[in-house]
């Protein structure tokens, strides 16, 4: 069991410490320029800013640690740096053996397709789990250097909460890696797709008439500054990422089950 | 129970027809060519075989199992070996570790016994492999799990002529250890050195179905003379000589007669230079088993207007 999960992950490993050791760095350079920031008046800042740059980036509460990181990294880095990164990888994951014609030496494995498909998706978790592990506790650490504080449960739940909403982002990518037959197609349309629902939402959600629209973006249903600011986060947008999660992979195999190669 | 059981198999992609309702089986433990220009729809069987494309008609069981059922196909695959016409391993892994996720996913336990006999550099990774290292390690991997079939899409594409005479000599070893075989080539010499059987494909139709002797006996030989007194007019009188193409210093046919009868008629003239070759397949076909028009024609049409 998992023969492909463990091959594709190896693949994954110096990705992934060079995107973990990336991301780290830059949280340091967060961290560090929140120490020099102090002091500033934020009322100030916001007033100067337009009201859907505050909506989109989510800025508030620049004042606290946990609000500053939720702007400056959280909302930046995980919920649209990460999103795309792992619609892109997952865009690539399927589209990528059949275009290269890697895909028929691998259906030849006594391995179903619905298996296969299930396993190369499991690789993601590995850059899913290391990043959200390491950096979480690289986060961590750099707080308590600079001598603030944060409730280190704030932190989990942020990391713990971003995973739904990545594991869609992969399930889109998946969903389109399955459908065409060239990497750079997949990966392009996973990203373009994940961006554009990420503006749907920021944008539309202040105007009440299409406020519905903001519903069908992923990322309406994972917001971090609250979480870090005071640990608030609605478990139904949880449920409904890993419904979400569950129906695209769905329909994912259904495609791959069907297509030819 | 057929080794490989076909009928009637037939693959519409839509705008072309790959193949066109085939029909043939292998038996267990022999050596079945699948030969064929080009474009001809090997390929296409190959990949509907092992239940990479669905069929758009008629059905095929490889080791009793329906290709089209995903789930049931999967305990016979595990005695499938499959080397692709392209095998696209990962770039940046090496050898060994492509070999190793193959054998950790099928079992490997004639992996060292093949490594000796094709030798892909397997502690470099793939970027560096030449195409005929590349091959070497497409057989390994076809083979190293001791399969009670392999498949192969033009096995001996970008070897070397030593490597692949060492391969013919493998497949022959092969089938005494019983292993049946079935693999696709567009190169008629080399499916006459080693098949007990062929299937002739042309325009996605199976247009023959002979054991070798057959074969050998219908395929003739191309000759290409210089003479310097005249050859041609003597010709038509013998046996087998058909599709007389006169040059300026030579003339070009193909034989399919007795070659002492031949040699005694060119001993009558003074030839400067001679070569007696395989005739290109897409002649043999032709000859044997066309019907009318080659392929190749209808496309000079074209490109004419």
């Amino acid at each position: 069991m998992f023969e492909t999960t463990r091959y594709e992950a190896s693949r994954r490993v110096r990705g992934t410490a060079i995107l973990t050791i990336a991301i780290s760095l830059y949280a340091a350079f967060i961290v560090w320029y929140f120490t020099v920031l102090e002091g500033v008046d934020y009322e100030a800042v916001f007033e100067s800013m337009p009201p859907a740059m505050i909506e989109a980036f989510g800025i508030e509460a620049l004042a606290t640690i946990g609000g500053f990181l939720g702007t400056q990294i959280y909302n930046f880095v995980w919920l649209l740096g990460l999103g795309l990164y792992f619609a892109y990888a997952a865009g690539g994951l399927i589209a990528g053996d059949i275009e290269h014609e890697r895909m028929d030496l691998l259906l030849s494995f006594p391995v179903s397709r619905s298996r296969l498909l299930v396993e190369k998706t499991l690789s993601l978790l590995l850059p899913l789990v290391t990043l959200n592990v390491v950096v979480g506790a690289v986060i961590y650490v750099l707080v308590q250097a600079i001598g603030e504080s944060i409730d280190p449960m704030y932190l989990v739940l942020a990391h713990a909460l971003s995973i739904p909403y990545l594991l869609v982002c992969i399930a889109i990518g998946v969903v389109l890696s399955v459908l065409v037959d060239r990497a750079a197609i997949a990966e392009r349309a996973a990203i373009g797709l994940i961006f554009v629902l990420f503006l749907v939402e920021s944008v539309v959600g202040g105007a009440s008439e299409f406020e519905w629209i903001q519903y069908i973006s992923p990322t309406y249903y994972y917001d971090p500054t609250p979480i870090l600011i005071d640990g608030s986060y609605e478990l139904l947008d949880t449920g409904v990422l890993l419904v979400a999660f569950v129906v695209l992979l769905l329909i994912s195999q259904v495609l791959f089950q069907r297509r030819d190669i | 129970m057929a080794t490989i059981e076909v009928t009637d198999l037939t693959k519409d992609y839509g705008s072309v027809l790959g193949v066109d309702s085939v029909s043939f089986t292998v038996e267990r433990g022999e050596i079945f060519g699948f030969l064929g220009p080009n474009g001809a729809g090997k390929t296409t069987t190959i990949r509907t075989l092992l239940g990479l494309l669905a069929p758009t008609a008629g059905t095929a069981t490889v080791l009793g199992a329906d290709v089209r059922d995903d789930g049931a196909f999967i305990d016979a695959k595990q005695r499938i070996g499959y080397l692709p016409a392209q095998l696209g391993f990962n770039e940046e892994v090496t050898g060994e570790q492509v070999l190793d996720y193959h054998a950790s996913v099928k079992g490997d336990r004639r992996r060292d016994e093949l490594l000796e006999i094709f030798t892909p550099p397997v502690e470099r990774p793939i970027r560096e492999y030449s195409t005929g290292n590349e091959r070497m390690l497409g057989i390994v991997q076809a083979f190293m799990h001791d399969p009670e079939l392999v498949i192969m899409d033009e096995p001996t594409a970008g070897l070397d002529p030593l490597k692949q005479e060492e391969f013919n000599e493998f497949v022959r070893s092969e089938r005494e250890r019983g292993t049946t075989i079935f693999f696709s080539s567009h190169v008629l010499s080399e499916v006459r050195r080693v098949c007990d059987r062929v299937g002739i494909l042309r325009d996605g139709e199976l247009v023959g179905l002979e054991d070798i002797e057959t074969l050998l006996d219908q395929g003739g030989k191309r000759v290409q003379v210089e003479t310097t007194d005249d050859l041609e007019s003597a010709l038509p009188a013998l046996d087998g000589v058909v599709d007389v193409n006169s040059f300026a210093d030579g003339v070009q046919f193909i034989y399919t007669g007795d070659y002492n009868t031949l040699l005694r008629e060119l001993a009558a003239h003074d030839v400067r230079e001679i070569e007696i070759s395989e005739p290109p397949l897409e002649d043999v076909f032709m000859h044997y088993y066309g019907d009318g028009e080659p392929a190749q024609s209808g496309q000079e049409v074209e490109s004419n207007v």
